[in-house]
């Protein structure tokens, strides 16, 4: 088992040294979110509504497709010179393999997802003061769901001819769940409302984070397969 | 199962299935009285619930064939799922088509934000990234294994996708057949709906058995030109 984590936090640590060094997914992302921010302000009429009002949803889905961006990318690099077939040589099981993308993508989809939130409160005037905890606590459940199920999802489109542009159509219909559920969480605490107002989207949310997590690691070793 | 079996069973399947779906459109047509509050649109209930069922019975198949598929690597129950998800779409959309007609005239509108339908939509979807993923893979294999792992994830998140629907509030009709206190409907609207229901059951297993039995056959038939391939001197052997 304890080989396992081993696997686990060298694959993690491998694609974030990488990601230190180049940058590349991270400064696209980062760009990303911010730049959509910015045409959210020409986007929305201001005069009915102010995107203050709606700004749970606008970050949710900001760091959604900013997320899906880096997300598509996860086996890029291992798709050149047979370095997925090197990996694969490895005594590196499936699931660690798979837990360690998880967990390079959660680590860089959170600092895109504290860079979202910035934004829109620097933008928007977003007032994060209320309950800073539980809101971080929420989005970083909902990051957790979106990049387990994203690292699945991208491990297939990485063996298909379509590619990233295959993610969102595989990816999209399966997180109503997240987005219904993560919003609706997310506006109740920027409303104010104390964290116990939220226990029952919560339990939801979980049980989306831990499925997906099973899904993948029950699941993965049949993508990768030869 | 031979191939001649599964065959006859889908030929008689669906001559019972075709027979079945010219009495309940007679029925419809003809015989079953007229909702009060509806109004004659309401007929429209009698293809689109049917349809809604076999939708969400097809997927149920896929995501058992699916998961036996990844564990036993039998081709047969991967052709068994890729035929029942084609019928899924179909009548997936089938339901999507006669859903909006009537709620066009029965609420005003195309489209609702209702639980039902928008679930429906989405299964729609979850379909269509199947086949997607399916044929854009250079080796057919592993478009096999990509396409069960979809249709299992699917599957295991669509009672997720349903709790999140059902928090917008319902203006579908409530259930009227499956009810703890026993049907509440006039019993010639429950006949057509049950011959509906049984004729649409049938086509279904009918058209499922004919596309398991064409995928059986085109891959004989591959393997058939690999060997003959193999077999010619100085020819290279394609690799799958």
């Amino acid at each position: 088992m304890n080989r396992f984590w081993t696997g686990v936090a060298a694959i993690a640590g491998k694609d974030l040294r990488v990601e230190l060094r180049t940058r590349e997914r991270i400064a696209a992302m980062g760009a990303f979110v911010v730049l959509t921010a910015l045409l959210f302000n020409y986007a929305v009429d201001r005069t009915a509504v102010h995107p203050r009002e709606i700004a749970a949803g606008l970050i949710w889905m900001t760091m959604l497709l900013g997320g899906l961006l880096g997300l598509g990318r996860t086996f890029e690099l291992e798709k050149e010179d047979g370095a997925f077939e090197g990996l694969m040589t490895t005594p590196l099981s499936a699931e660690a393999l798979y837990l360690g993308k998880v967990l390079s993508n959660t680590v860089i989809l959170t600092l895109i997802t504290a860079l979202t939130v910035i934004v829109f409160a620097i933008f928007f005037q977003v007032d994060l003061s209320g309950n800073p905890g539980p809101l971080a606590g929420v989005l970083f459940l909902g990051v957790t769901g979106f990049t387990a199920l994203g690292t699945l999802f991208s491990g297939i489109t990485a063996g298909t001819r379509m590619g990233e542009t295959l993610l969102p159509i595989l990816l999209f219909p399966l997180l109503v769940p997240l987005v219904t559920f993560g919003v609706s969480a997310t506006a109740t605490l920027m409303a104010g409302f104390p964290a116990n107002e939220i226990l029952g989207t919560l339990r939801i949310l979980t049980a989306f984070t831990l499925l997906a997590l099973m899904a993948g690691v029950g699941l993965f070793r049949f993508i990768v397969e030869e | 199962m031979s191939l001649r079996t599964v065959r006859w069973a889908g030929v008689a399947l669906g001559a019972l299935g075709v027979g079945l779906t010219l009495l309940f459109h007679w029925q419809v047509f003809f015989w079953v009285p007229t909702e009060a509050s509806m109004g004659i649109v309401q007929r429209i209930f009698y293809i689109h619930l049917p349809g809604a069922w076999i939708a969400f019975l097809a997927f149920g198949i896929v995501a058992i064939c699916s998961a036996v598929y990844l564990w036993l690597g039998d081709d047969k129950v991967d052709h068994a799922a890729r035929a029942a998800a084609e019928g899924g779409l179909i009548f997936t959309t089938i339901v999507l088509t006669s859903g909006p007609l009537w709620g066009k005239i029965a609420w005003g509108t195309w489209w609702t934000w209702e639980p039902r339908l928008t679930l429906t939509l989405l299964l729609w979807f979850i379909y269509v990234g199947y086949f997607m993923v399916r044929n854009s893979t250079d080796n057919a294999e592993r478009g096999k294994r990509f396409a069960a792992v979809v249709g299992i994830v699917g599957a295991l998140n669509i009672p997720l996708i349903h709790m999140s629907v059902q928090w917008f509030r319902s203006l579908h009709p409530q259930p009227v057949v499956a009810r703890p206190d026993g049907p509440n409907l006039h019993p010639d609207m429950l006949t057509t709906l049950l011959t509906a229901l049984l004729a649409w059951t049938l086509v279904f297993f009918s058209l499922f058995l004919f596309r398991y039995a064409a995928a059986r056959l085109e891959s004989a038939e591959e393997l058939r030109a690999l060997t003959r391939a193999s077999k010619a001197p100085g020819d290279e052997v394609p690799v799958p």
